[in-house]
């Protein structure tokens, strides 16, 4: 029963923070808008505020989803172990 | 004086082309002949790699506007529009974390499919009419972009050149169904990221940056000489409002487009799809970095030779033909063409999914697998004629923009899917009214229908983004209040979820037969969301400058 709950909790919870750092990687330009003052220096010889939405929105994105894909999908295998025991939990039960 | 596009040899855009769609039709008779289910079909038999899906994926996202629209907008907007095309890398990541691989561990060929298992018959109708009209908008633009690609390739008619390669793309896509969409569509993403990135080394050599050998991100020493010419190239120009406003429109829109959620389906499996979707983000931001080179290089071009591009549309070809060789020249025209194609393979499998499978489903839920594929293969080639008749003379409604038709999606099908997966409460006569009010409501205040009743000005509201801030949130609302009130009416109870449809919620989420009433209930969260969703809402309806 803990053992559910806490998978529960986690799927939740691992949703709700990816989706936060997928929303803040794509429209990172905003916080340039919220933040003038961020509006200054340059990289790589662009205005800041041009090329980091266009490296967060690439790189940033990219080692978020890689980390996304291996969380989740660890994840996933926790679920399937809880899965596997649960319907052998009812086997036995039953006979 | 305007630089105008013209290849100096036909005869060699003509051999690219055909030599391009000589490979699309052997990719689709390979394709065809592993077709022998509707798995198969729809869904590429659940067999497609991560790489292949990570470049289909992207093939299917990037449209005939990354290589044209997207940079004439560039030339108009400038950086703020470069904002607005970097979020569109998020909707796939956002679509499988959310709804993506819990629909994949269904099998779900389209999202409508889970709409039926999780609402029932008369909510997949309502589903299916809005994701079918979206996506013949999104394939008749296409059609029409491909239509004047080949008149300006061929220097023929346009209603020819529309007849010729409407017929060449939908017969390769009607051979190949998924499998062939999918492989194409890899094919296509390599082809079209080339086309974009390796010609764009020699324009920017030739225009005298040191960063040619690496055009996407290399170019930051013509940042000075640019700003002596345009000094508010790199301004953000808008309030947070109209940054905010992409959000609802644009994020959420694409979040729920079928033909998007349908490549992540394809995948060998759950973890699977979740690779994909980091290979997707690597290829994508690859070519879409091209294409802020483009918008870039096409501003510079016209502010330091003086040269004015008459259509800003062909900024990448003139470019092409004004510093590359022919055969490049071409070449990047193959690769916009390949654009336009992946993109209509992906709507048409859309519209054959939800037409061929989720309606006839409903009509003749017994029907044969073998038949099911045969129609499937009727109702692909019937949309892609209807694509192509429609684009000989395009009815005005219909031609409005893409991107004008996310915000439709998004307050239409957006709330459905979400709250479907993710709620227990998600009542269906709530889903249809909120879907219906709310998709009409967003066609009667943008200005393409009744401009004396419009929310919003300018290019927000033409592109739905003011629309979409009213009708979005409202729809999420009035979905979580009336499924709170209706599922307490014993008036209403036939439209209460039922334990089945619960059950789909558990299960889907990979707790297999384990069904826990508790799980993905409750009314706090969601009563939250809503507060959020109308606060939204009132913002949306503040007057815009």
């Amino acid at each position: 029963m803990q053992k559910k709950q806490e998978l529960y909790k986690k799927e939740i919870r691992l949703t709700i923070i990816f989706s936060v750092l997928l929303l803040l990687l794509g429209h990172s330009a905003s916080i340039f808008v919220l933040f003038p003052s961020l509006q200054a220096g340059s990289f790589w010889g662009f205005p800041t505020q041009y090329i980091v939405p266009i490296l967060l929105g690439w790189f940033g994105l990219a080692i978020v989803c890689y980390i996304m894909t291996i969380v989740c999908n660890k994840f996933d295998d926790e679920m399937e172990e809880f899965a596997k025991n649960a319907s052998s939990e009812k086997v036995t039960e039953k006979a | 004086m305007p630089a105008e596009y013209a290849l100096s040899n036909v005869w060699i855009g003509i051999g690219v082309v055909i030599i391009l769609f000589a490979i699309f039709y052997y990719v689709g008779w390979m394709a065809s002949r592993k077709t022998t289910s509707d798995e198969d079909f729809y869904a590429a038999g659940f067999s497609i790699g991560p790489a292949t899906n990570g470049l289909g994926m992207a093939a299917t996202w990037a449209s005939l506007a990354t290589f044209m629209g997207v940079i004439a907008l560039i030339q108009k907007l400038q950086v703020p529009f470069v904002y607005l095309w970097i979020q569109w890398a998020i909707s796939i990541p956002l679509l499988t974390l959310l709804y993506g691989t819990s629909l994949r561990r269904m099998k779900a060929f389209t999202p409508a499919t889970f709409i039926k298992a999780r609402y029932g018959n008369a909510s997949t109708i309502v589903i299916v009419v809005w994701m079918t009209l979206i996506m013949v908008m999104y394939a008749l633009g296409q059609m029409i972009g491909l239509g004047r690609a080949f008149e300006l390739l061929f220097g023929v008619p346009y209603n020819t050149a529309l007849v010729v390669a409407g017929i060449a793309t939908v017969g390769f896509i009607t051979l190949g169904g998924m499998y062939g969409a999918s492989y194409n569509a890899a094919f296509q993403m390599i082809v079209m990221t080339i086309a974009m990135v390796v010609p764009m080394g020699a324009i920017m050599k030739a225009m005298g940056s040191s960063g040619w050998w690496f055009p996407p991100l290399a170019y930051g020493d013509m940042v000075p000489s640019m700003l002596e010419k345009i000094p508010t190239f790199f301004d953000m120009k808008y309030d947070f409002r109209w940054y905010f406003s992409l959000i609802p429109a644009f994020t959420l829109g694409p979040v729920a487009l079928p033909h998007l959620a349908m490549r992540v389906f394809t995948s060998s499996s759950v973890k699977n799809a979740r690779w994909a979707v980091v290979w997707f983000v690597v290829f994508l931001g690859l070519l879409f970095t091209g294409t802020y080179v483009a918008g870039f290089a096409g501003n510079y071009f016209t502010a330091t030779t003086g040269r004015e591009i008459a259509k800003p549309d062909q900024t990448v070809l003139i470019l092409n033909v004004f510093y590359n060789p022919t055969l490049v020249a071409a070449f990047v025209m193959g690769g916009a063409l390949a654009a336009g194609l992946s993109t209509i393979g992906g709507n048409l499998m859309a519209i054959a999914g939800l037409i061929g499978n989720d309606l006839l489903g409903i009509v003749a839920p017994d029907m044969q697998a073998s038949k099911k594929v045969r129609i499937g293969y009727v109702a692909l080639a019937m949309g892609g004629v209807a694509a192509i008749l429609l684009a000989f003379k395009p009815p005005a409604f219909l031609v409005t923009s893409i991107l004008w038709a996310f915000g439709l999606l998004a307050t239409t099908a957006t709330p459905a899917i979400l709250l479907g997966v993710w709620w227990k409460e998600a009542n269906k006569l709530a889903m249809m009214i909120s879907s219906i009010s709310c998709g009409i409501l967003f066609i009667v205040i943008s200005p393409h229908v009744i401009p004396s009743i419009c929310v919003g000005a300018g290019l927000p509201a033409k592109l739905g983004m003011s629309g979409g801030m009213v009708t979005i949130p409202l729809s999420f609302t009035m979905f979580i209040v009336l499924s709170i009130v209706f599922n307490r009416m014993p008036a209403l109870a036939e439209y209460a979820p039922t334990l089945e449809d619960k059950k789909v919620i558990d299960r889907i989420h990979g707790w297999v037969d384990d069904y826990d009433e508790a799980r993905y209930n409750g009314i706090t969260w969601p009563i939250g969301f809503a507060i959020v969703c109308m606060i939204v809402f009132f913002w949306g309806l503040v007057p815009w400058s």
